[in-house]
């Protein structure tokens, strides 16, 4: 059989075309992740998977989502709900998420019995530990702006909250960077990502379960800067820490760092870092805090009433209370 | 053979349009397949990037925030801040970088240092997805 040559050209041609046009065809889907600072810290958004949908777009949207929380519920954003509620007057109107986020925030300080406080902002600027002039106040200075702290001072009513005090200033610190965490989550989820992580400095949610492995999470060292105290197995779900090294300043060789607590005007003591996994970012972040402040006993009671919250609880000694089985299990201690 | 038996029966012209062919063929697979590899420094500032270099080539650059001016230095691979108007410095504080992946922040500045490059694999070094602190 004979070869005709204008079709062998023509089959050199072809071949030479879908060599080429493999480059301007549609690639796979690669994994997207990129880094912001927003809510004063460093936010690392990742999305490793999804159904279809542009991951580009969707890590983009999850963060103008964290973006526009950060205008509502930051103290330092002109015009956010935070700088209305602290005007000196009875009854201010939110938004409806701020009025949620606050609500949830007083249902983990009655829980905790106060140990959570979201009424502590006279008192974080009155020690200034993230400006430029911290400093260790008078008993007299932190009597005075404790009395015009409680949680019990606040009530929420649809989108209108109520100050029994003038003076009260609202601080959604320990709870505002989670409820961010977890409406970037969700965005992302409306955009098709099927896994995805965010991590807003060390606070952690993860989308999806890896196909190859369970995420590993590694747990900072509270002592050691640069070390891990242990590693942690999630399929998914909320991982945050608080811990006395992560805004600090020192006097007369004391530490003095911004986990306050509202009994006493002064840095917990019982603590070197608190742990908490959980199911959403926003409870995690709540009660980071409220276990912080009340110990390794206290802290564990407390989360008996979060039957899906767990804890890893470093103690001001060094030791460690991991606060479920499960939770030991998928630990590796280093 | 069926090729040599084709080959004989060209003229000139189909050899030369054969041999164009193949040639284009293989210079567009080399200009197409290549994609830039190696580690590269960027630095962004509110989320515009400012400045980007090979991690490799050594430089000292200053890049200007809200606050002022910080000083960076790219050395034997790695990325530190050498000096910063932020009042606590936790940026210098921060060390060196030389992943792909991470990232030094000044949060007061503006200023975020990340390394981009080909992903890395979990190693038994770096054990770990992310770091919760």
């Amino acid at each position: 059989m004979s070869l005709n040559r204008p079709i062998l050209l023509v089959l050199l041609v072809v071949l030479l075309l879908i060599g080429g046009l493999r480059h301007w065809l549609p690639e796979e889907q690669k994994a997207v992740s990129h880094d912001r600072i927003l809510m004063g810290t460093v936010v690392t958004i990742s999305a490793l998977a999804g159904n279809g949908h542009d991951l580009e777009e969707a890590v983009q949207a999850a963060f103008s989502e964290m973006s526009r929380v950060e205008k509502l519920m930051s103290p330092h954003q002109v015009g956010s709900d935070l700088q209305h509620l602290a005007a000196p007057t009875s009854s201010v109107t939110v938004s409806s998420e701020t009025a949620a986020v606050l609500q949830q925030a007083l249902a983990i300080s009655a829980t905790s019995s106060g140990a959570f406080d979201p009424t502590l902002g006279g008192l974080k600027d009155l020690w200034d530990i993230e400006g430029e002039h911290p400093r260790v106040p008078t008993q007299t200075e932190i009597a005075q702006v404790l009395s015009h702290a409680g949680w019990q001072k606040i009530s929420v009513q649809g989108q209108s909250v109520h100050k029994d005090d003038l003076l009260t200033q609202i601080d959604l610190g320990g709870i505002a960077k989670g409820y961010a965490i977890d409406r970037a989550i969700a965005v992302l989820q409306e955009h098709g990502v099927t896994l995805a992580s965010v991590n807003a400095g060390g606070d952690i949610r993860l989308l999806g379960q890896r196909p190859d492995r369970p995420w590993r999470i590694g747990i900072q060292h509270p002592r050691q800067p640069q070390a891990l105290i242990a590693t942690l197995e999630m399929q998914s779900g909320a991982v945050v820490t608080s811990g006395d090294y992560e805004r600090f300043f020192e006097e007369d060789g004391k530490r003095y760092h911004h986990l306050f607590d509202p009994r006493s005007g002064y840095p917990g003591r019982l603590c070197q870092s608190v742990t908490i996994t959980a199911p959403d970012a926003t409870t995690a972040d709540a009660l980071a805090t409220a276990v912080f402040i009340l110990g390794p006993q206290a802290g564990q009671d407390l989360l008996k009433q979060f039957p899906q919250a767990a804890a890893i609880i470093i103690a001001a000694d060094g030791t460690a209370l991991v606060t479920s089985d499960d939770l030991e299990r998928r630990l590796t201690w280093q | 053979m069926a090729i040599k038996d084709v080959w004989r029966r060209m003229t000139l012209l189909d050899r030369f349009l054969v041999g164009l062919l193949i040639c284009a063929g293989v210079l567009a697979q080399i200009w197409l397949g290549s994609r830039p590899v190696g580690a590269t420094v960027v630095v962004e500032r509110d989320g515009r990037v400012v400045f980007q270099a090979p991690l490799d080539t050594p430089r000292q650059i200053a890049v200007d925030g809200p606050l002022g001016s910080t000083e960076i230095l790219i050395e034997q691979g790695l990325v530190r801040i050498i000096a910063s108007p932020c009042p606590h410095k936790v940026c210098m504080g921060m060390g060196a970088i030389q992943r792909t992946g991470q990232v030094i922040a000044c949060v007061p500045n503006h200023l975020l240092i990340r390394i981009d490059g080909p992903p890395e694999e979990t190693t038994a070094e770096h054990a770990y997805d992310l770091l919760s602190r």
